[in-house]
């Protein structure tokens, strides 16, 4: 049968492509929703936890609302209250994005062959997709003029840093500390960010990051 | 038998296919669309009519539909419908058989040249530099399929020991194939978003703006080879998803149709919730299609091995 999780990670690393190279905001917005969703779901299906508990279940259940549901509000509400369609004069242009893309995964592939962790088997492929998601969501967030593009890559770091969590940590763990840390982290990041980006809009009519600087005493 | 059969049901079925991407298109629309049977009405009325040709063209002219008919048809005998044995087979054929498709684009490019108008010289030119980039793509399939599989023709990748399917051992790798596939099908048989089958004006054609000149009969031909490619990609994309195996014949052809027809569905589907790109956005869209499987080509060199 259809193996899920690797399913799930190939899925991972679709949206990761398909956020490198479009260039509309609300597809970017969609994209994500769906790599948050890929990546809540991961943990469940990871073959050396079986058994869950109810505590992880509803845990995983949060996260899955917050990842797939509120952050991507959050995100659509700033793309449509600026009122910003497309990301027009990135500093790295669409086509090199995507084959930066394909130069991240093939480094990630090499590290991960390098680095011989003590992985079970079949997790080789979660640390691959986790480090072209991190690296990934970096390089977005570097490449791109926007702030809200550039929110998008931070959360696609995340994205990135919870599955590396996940291909470490085996799940042994009972309490989820770190991890409503991060997704509390990320819910106040998309926030504040949306709060900036209105006043960046109101100051200077646009959500262009290069205006500030412009800004001087 | 089974495979002069299954054969005779794919060409005879293929005029079918392209009515259902109407019908979807005229739902999303809220009309009620032209029958499931169009394109046989079509056929059999252009087949009825006269050709005219040019004083400005040569037999070069005459010679594209028959050879672009002539190649998609021959792409049919190679490929295992529905698990059947295909008619013809060696090692190495599905080289030659893209390679034979690009003979008959090429001979559909010159007879548009031959006509010595801008508009056409303007779509073959098009149509040659998309249909180069989406050649990256296929070839990148074929090197993934030999990772995975060791073969270089159809009936080894669907019928032989190991068929390459989503449900095998590294099948998670073939999602990245499927949609990619998907997006050079898209682009290979001019739908949106890369090109709008339906559209009115020359300046923004791709393929039809190429076969403007040709009328009757010959329009005919291109058209019955158009509708064997776009078969042939989805029969392609089918075999992926869903594994054929010899024992149950009729069962397997019924769920090849069925997949087919979703596969055209999800083409109509797609043609009525985009718009097309601009033309230059259509390079990236085959660009991500390539980088979609040489994401899956590198991953089986790291751990589906």
């Amino acid at each position: 049968m259809i193996n899920f999780t690797e399913a799930i990670l190939v899925i991972i690393l679709l949206s990761v492509l398909f956020s490198l190279g479009s260039t509309r905001l609300l597809a970017l917005v969609r994209i994500m929703v769906l790599q948050g969703v890929a990546v809540s779901l991961i943990p469940l299906f990871l073959k050396d936890h079986g058994t869950l508990g109810s505590g992880p279940i509803i845990f995983f259940q949060v996260m899955i609302l917050i990842k797939g549901v509120l952050i991507p509000a959050l995100l659509y509400l700033a793309v449509k209250r600026v009122a910003i369609k497309r990301e027009i004069e990135p500093f790295i242009g669409y086509h090199a994005s995507i084959m930066t893309g394909l130069v991240i995964i093939l480094v990630s592939v090499f590290i991960t062959n390098h680095l011989r962790l003590s992985l079970p088997t079949g997790q080789a492929t979660l640390l691959i997709a986790a480090i072209t998601t991190m690296a990934s969501g970096f390089f977005l967030m570097m490449a791109r003029k926007k702030a809200i593009t550039q929110v998008i890559g931070y959360l696609m770091l995340e994205n990135g840093i919870y599955l590396i969590g996940t291909a470490l940590t085996k799940h042994s763990h009972t309490l989820y500390i770190v991890e409503f840390g991060v997704l509390l982290d990320l819910l106040v990041g998309v926030m504040i960010m949306g709060i900036i980006l209105n006043n960046i809009n109101t100051a200077f009519d646009d959500v262009d990051t290069t205006l500030l600087g412009r800004l001087k005493d | 038998m089974e495979s002069y059969l299954s054969l005779a049901i794919a060409i005879l079925a293929a005029p079918l296919f392209p009515g259902i991407i109407l019908k979807v298109k005229a739902f999303f629309a809220g009309k009620k669309g032209p029958p499931l049977l169009i394109k046989y009405y079509t056929l059999a009325k252009l087949l009825q009519k006269g050709s005219v040709y040019s004083n400005s063209t040569s037999f070069v002219f005459t010679l594209g539909p028959t050879v672009s008919l002539a190649s998609a048809l021959v792409v049919l005998l190679f490929f295992p419908f529905a698990g059947a044995d295909p008619l013809f087979s060696f090692h190495g054929d599905v080289i030659v058989l893209f390679y034979l498709m690009a003979i008959g684009r090429f001979f559909t490019v010159i007879a548009a040249l031959d006509t010595a108008s801008p508009f056409e010289g303007m779509g073959a030119a098009r149509e040659v530099f998309f249909s180069t980039l989406a050649e990256a793509t296929i070839f990148t399939i074929l090197i993934l399929f030999y990772r995975l599989n060791g073969s270089l023709s159809f009936a080894e990748y669907f019928t032989g020991e190991n068929p390459i399917s989503l449900a095998g051992a590294s099948g998670a790798l073939l999602l990245f194939a499927i949609v990619s596939l998907f997006m050079v099908l898209l682009t290979e048989n001019s739908r949106v978003p890369v090109d709008d089958p339906a559209t009115h004006l020359e300046l923004t054609m791709i393929h039809e703006v190429m076969i403007l000149d040709h009328s009757g009969p010959d329009l005919a031909l291109i058209e019955l080879g158009a509708f064997y490619k776009l078969f042939f990609y989805s029969a392609f994309i089918t075999h992926l998803m869903y594994p054929f195996t010899l024992a149950h014949g009729i069962s397997n052809g019924v769920i090849f149709y069925i997949i087919i027809a979703i596969i055209y569905g999800a083409v109509g589907m797609t043609e009525s919730i985009m718009a097309r790109y601009k033309m230059n956005l259509v390079p990236k869209f085959i660009l991500t299609s390539f980088a979609l499987v040489f994401f899956a080509a590198i991953l089986t060199m790291g751990v589906f091995q």
